[in-house]
């Protein structure tokens, strides 16, 4: 029965969203010349032994772009799960279960990815 | 929130054909309406009646076309319209698939029978009228009116030709629906997102040279569902009735919150 | 749909006993109620609610598609923006345009505080077109001028050609703002008048879910709009049906000056929809047929933009005289490609659209098909300078209805007496809906009780609608409302005779005899729009009454009426205001007169003498 300006006006504006949003945008921006990056990695590699790859990857310059991309890639995987959720998904309750379940994938993602770019570059 | 399921009783059903033309009738001279009817005294589901206006009878536009079967056919058919010029944004509706509005849509334009729906996701009282209600409200929520704290003028606040050409595209606005009615987002969330048109109001405010309260009026719309919703469909400005484009304001408003705060 | 309707005090469900129907109604109690959202309804609700009256406005569609949304070309004000001016000449003007029917008290009252209320309406944030030095932009408007006649003013203030709506969307703002009480698509039924005569509230119907609202106040005020709608062809919306003035009739009280009908002369051809004064303002110019631009012989020193009767009387003589284009040679054209495309966008854009849209026609390429189009009704609700509704009494032509104000097209101030002069009916709005605001503050005290209603008040008004709802005659409204439009442009248009109003209100009675007849098929309350057009056919026959038997009565010409069997103007006999009854019974109408006022408000100008009106 509550009035429609109380609907409206609801708990108010949350005073953030930009942030995110100008999140979203850079490594938008960050991951187009990582990821060609990536690609011309790969490809210029297709067919070379394991080691000659890994020795590619444990380069400095090549790991830090990586690790650039993979955090960058979590970070715009997390953002864009979660506008699907507030977009999609009923209930208070369900959109609080989705968002934790995507930070966790999306955290999982990142840092195995970074740990796994470390070990290369570390050589261990 | 976004339902992906129509409520009970909401299943559109074959309605009444109203008045066919006679057998041998020049087929040309008749132009087939299909229109949404909902009774809510009835209780029953809402239905598809059709109704053939003569057009020889009958002016242009596709209000000319209810009118006219509003006075020759089923007085009962009840739709909003005022102006008939596109002026007052009473007589939004879907015709032929697009949100606009029927004084201005020429029947011409439209091919084949012409079907004629209330706006789309408002709950409708009865056949072409739709419950504005959390649209107006949404529209007093971005508090509509000019701010200031200056010393007022004696005379007027002068503001330049080139300050005041940042409100049109803005202030012509009628506040018709038809845009925030046809953007999806509008649809899942236009319980907290505030959608194209109220956007654009917002808009007109924030340009406004003479407003100095630029900063709250942000702070009001920074928020995830409040304008983070928009995700550039462009279905706002593709509808404008009046040629206007509530995708242009929505970005700039996100332009000016970046602005401010990264 | 009201927004923030909260009843204040709302007792158990009353109900009403009709024909054996209860109709539930639920009560309200205000300090003022305002009927119409309006330029002048919302005007007159910002003042209430600023002066911290409780307030609610009851209007029939959500008050930025009221009528005041259409005008385009601006409001009239002597800023002096563009060059020298004063409001004693933009007075003059509006007594030469009202052929001194106007009361010349209010038209001072008018024009002096012009410049204050447009000032306050930029201070809402109207958003005015610009001078070079950021100063309201003024146009040229017809009958404005300077220095009592001399030149031609620019007066006009104006909002590119969407004046109106820009005003009507500030001011519903404002209304926003000071928190205002609306109750949207609520339909006034009736008055509520106790024996003594005093207003003490209204009864109206809520179209969103049928329900009987009541409401009790110290002041009612009508601004519900002009009656266009009782011709076959105007400019005025559709909902432009005087609701309000037939409100006034049914409670027995007069309508003054109802024979003054304006007609606009650039309607579009067919569609009848609006071609903004400003459009000839801002250079533009009318020719016929013969590729003469006519208006050189009718006013030589004005030409296009003279008074729009003197221009409407014209285009129709050229008409009537085979002159016009077409293949009926039934309009003429009114040209702007001649100006600067660039001064048309940005000054005419609202017309260039309703141009290309209604007539097919790119402005900057071609003319615009127009014809003279029911515009304007200078008649209505008489009042004083404040609102406060007239009706003579004990030999006063001036006694005040208690508790009853009129403002805007639904009252008969009177500033524009025979004639109303462009972008003087905004203005009007604005400075009598400020005026009626000011005299609610001081004659309503604040927080004071408001006084129970008397037994059964109402219950005349909900045995109207419920025999209107299940009328089951065999004419629908549709038919007879048609009708009424036919006769009333055909005999009470822009030239009368004797023979053709003697015709209409004959004729005009038969249809008002027929409405026993009527046949509604929606038997709904709920948005039951079949109902309400019959409300408001039943509003409108009324008026169309009194203004053929106005007109017929009124054997001279003055102004917009135009007769052509008495073609000059008689100030011995006729220089006084036409009251009107109209009786819901018996259909008959019985007319009478008021004086008008012929001495100003302050000795700072003097009482401006008639004199023979050429432009």
């Amino acid at each position: 029965m509550a009035t429609p300006l109380k609907r409206v006006r609801g708990l108010g504006a949350a005073h953030r969203g930009t942030e995110t949003f100008w999140r979203q945008r850079m490594t938008a921006i960050a991951n187009i010349p990582l990821v060609i990056f990536l690609i011309l990695s790969i490809v210029s590699h297709i067919g070379a032994p394991y080691d000659e790859v890994r020795a590619y990857f444990a380069q400095p310059v090549v790991a830090v772009l990586m690790l650039a991309l993979m955090i960058s890639a979590a970070i715009h995987m997390r953002i864009g799960l979660k506008e699907i959720i507030d977009d999609y998904v009923q209930g208070e309750g369900a959109r609080v279960i989705a968002i934790l379940l995507v930070t966790f994938f999306a955290a999982g993602v990142g840092l195995a990815s970074v740990v796994a770019i470390l070990k290369i570059g570390l050589g261990s | 929130m976004v339902q992906f399921t129509l409520p009970k009783n909401s299943k559109v059903k074959k309605g009444k054909a109203w008045n066919p033309p006679a057998q041998g009738a020049p087929a040309a001279r008749y132009r087939e309406y299909r229109v949404y009817r909902f009774d809510p005294d009835a209780g029953d589901n809402p239905r598809l009646d059709t109704y053939w206006v003569d057009m020889e009878d009958c002016g242009p536009m596709v209000l000319d076309a209810l009118i006219w079967i509003k006075n020759n056919v089923d007085p009962t058919l009840t739709f909003r319209r005022s102006c008939r010029e596109g002026v007052c944004g009473s007589c939004s509706m879907n015709i032929a698939g697009t949100n606009t509005l029927a004084c201005t849509m020429h029947a011409d334009d439209a091919r084949g029978a012409i079907a004629v729906y209330p706006l789309p996701h408002l709950p409708v009282i009865k056949d072409l009228v739709p419950d504005m209600t959390g649209f107006y409200a949404q529209l007093r929520a971005i508090e509509p009116w000019l701010k200031t704290d200056s010393p007022t003028p004696q005379k007027e606040w002068r503001q330049s030709k080139e300050d005041r050409d940042k409100l049109d595209g803005l202030y012509e606005c009628i506040l018709c629906a038809c845009c925030s009615t046809a953007c999806p987002s509008y649809w899942w969330n236009g319980d907290r997102y505030l959608g194209p048109a109220i956007l654009l109001q917002a808009d007109r405010w924030i340009e406004d040279s003479r407003d100095e309260r630029t900063g709250e009026r942000l702070d009001e719309l920074d928020d995830p569902f409040r304008l983070y919703r928009c995700h550039t469909i462009l279905n706002c400005t593709k509808a404008c009735p009046k040629g206007l484009n509530p995708a242009a304001a929505i970005a700039s408003l996100k332009r000016k919150l970046v602005e401010r705060g990264e | 749909m009201a927004q923030d309707a909260t009843p204040h005090d709302a007792p158990p469900h009353n109900a009403v006993q009709v024909n054996g129907r209860a109709y539930p109604i639920i009560d309200h109690a205000y300090d003022v109620v305002v009927v119409g959202a309006g330029g002048a309804g919302l005007r007159a609700v910002v003042g209430c609610s600023e002066a911290g009256l409780r307030t609610a406005c009851i209007t029939k569609v959500f008050p930025t598609r009221s009528h005041t949304v259409a005008a385009q070309g601006g409001i009239a004000a002597a800023l002096g923006n563009m060059g020298p001016d004063d409001w004693r000449w933009h007075m003059y003007d509006t007594v030469k345009g009202s052929d001194w029917l106007g009361d010349q008290d209010a038209i001072e009252y008018l024009c002096r505080n012009a410049p204050e209320a447009v000032y306050e309406l930029e201070h809402w944030g109207v958003p005015f077109s610009r001078t070079d030095d950021g100063k309201i932009l003024q146009r040229a408007f017809g009958g404005m001028t300077t220095d009592f006649g001399k030149g031609q003013a620019k007066r006009t203030c104006a909002a590119a050609d969407r004046t109106g709506h820009a005003m009507l969307h500030t001011m519903y703002g404002q209304a926003l703002r000071h928190s205002a009480e609306f109750f949207i698509e609520y339909f006034a039924i009736d008055l509520i008048m106790d024996d003594e005569g005093r207003c003490r509230g209204v009864v109206a119907l809520s179209m969103q879910d049928g329900t009987l609202h009541r409401f009790r106040a110290h002041q009612v005020i009508l601004a519900t709009g002009g009656y266009g709608r009782a011709y076959f062809s105007c400019t005025s919306a559709h909902i432009c049906t005087g609701d309000g003035n037939a409100m006034v009739l049914r409670a027995g009280l007069p309508l003054q000056d109802m024979e003054f009908v304006q007609f606009h002369p650039t309607g579009v051809y067919g569609a009848g929809v609006l071609i903004t004064e400003g459009a000839r303002g801002e250079g533009g110019f009318l020719r016929n047929a013969e590729g003469d631009k006519f208006m050189e012989r009718y006013a030589p020193s004005a030409k296009d933009l003279a008074s729009r009767d003197v221009v409407s009387r014209a285009i129709t003589l050229e008409i009537r005289e085979g002159r016009g284009h077409g293949p009926d040679k039934d309009y003429v054209h009114l040209h702007l490609e001649h100006l600067d495309s660039a001064l048309i966008e940005e000054r005419l854009p609202g017309i260039t659209e309703s141009a290309r849209i209604f007539a097919g026609v790119d402005v900057k390429e071609a003319p615009i098909p127009v014809i003279p189009t029911c515009h304007y009704n200078m008649g209505g609700i008489p009042t004083n300078m404040h609102g406060e509704a007239i009706s003579p009494r004990d030999g006063d032509p001036d006694a005040i209805v208690a508790g009853l104000m009129a403002l805007g097209e639904a009252a008969c101030v009177s500033v524009h007496g025979a004639n109303r002069l462009g972008s003087n009916s905004l203005i009007d709005l604005v400075v009598f809906g400020r005026a009626a605001a000011h005299r609610c503050a001081e004659l309503i005290a604040k927080g004071g009780t408001i006084p129970d209603l008397p037994k059964g008040a109402g219950e005349a008004a909900v045995a109207r609608l419920d025999r209107f709802r299940h009328a089951d005659g065999p004419t629908p409204t549709a038919e007879l409302r048609l009708r009424m439009q036919k006769l009333m442009q055909r005999d009470c248009a822009v030239f009368r005779t004797k023979k053709v109003l003697k015709e209409g209100v004959k004729a005009i009675r038969a249809v008002w005899d027929d409405a026993a007849d009527l046949r509604v098929t929606d038997r709904s309350l709920i948005w039951n729009s079949d109902l309400i057009e019959t409300l408001e056919f039943d509003n409108l026959i009324s008026q169309a009454a009194v203004t053929v038997e106005g007109a017929l009565a009124r054997e001279e010409s003055r102004g917009a009426h135009a007769r052509e069997d008495f073609p000059k103007r008689d100030d011995a006999k006729w220089m006084r205001h036409t009251l009107s009854w109209a009786d819901y019974g018996t259909h008959e109408v019985r007319l009478d007169y008021r004086p008008v006022h012929k001495f100003t408000l302050s000795n700072e100008v003097s009482y401006i003498e008639p004199k023979e009106r050429v432009y």
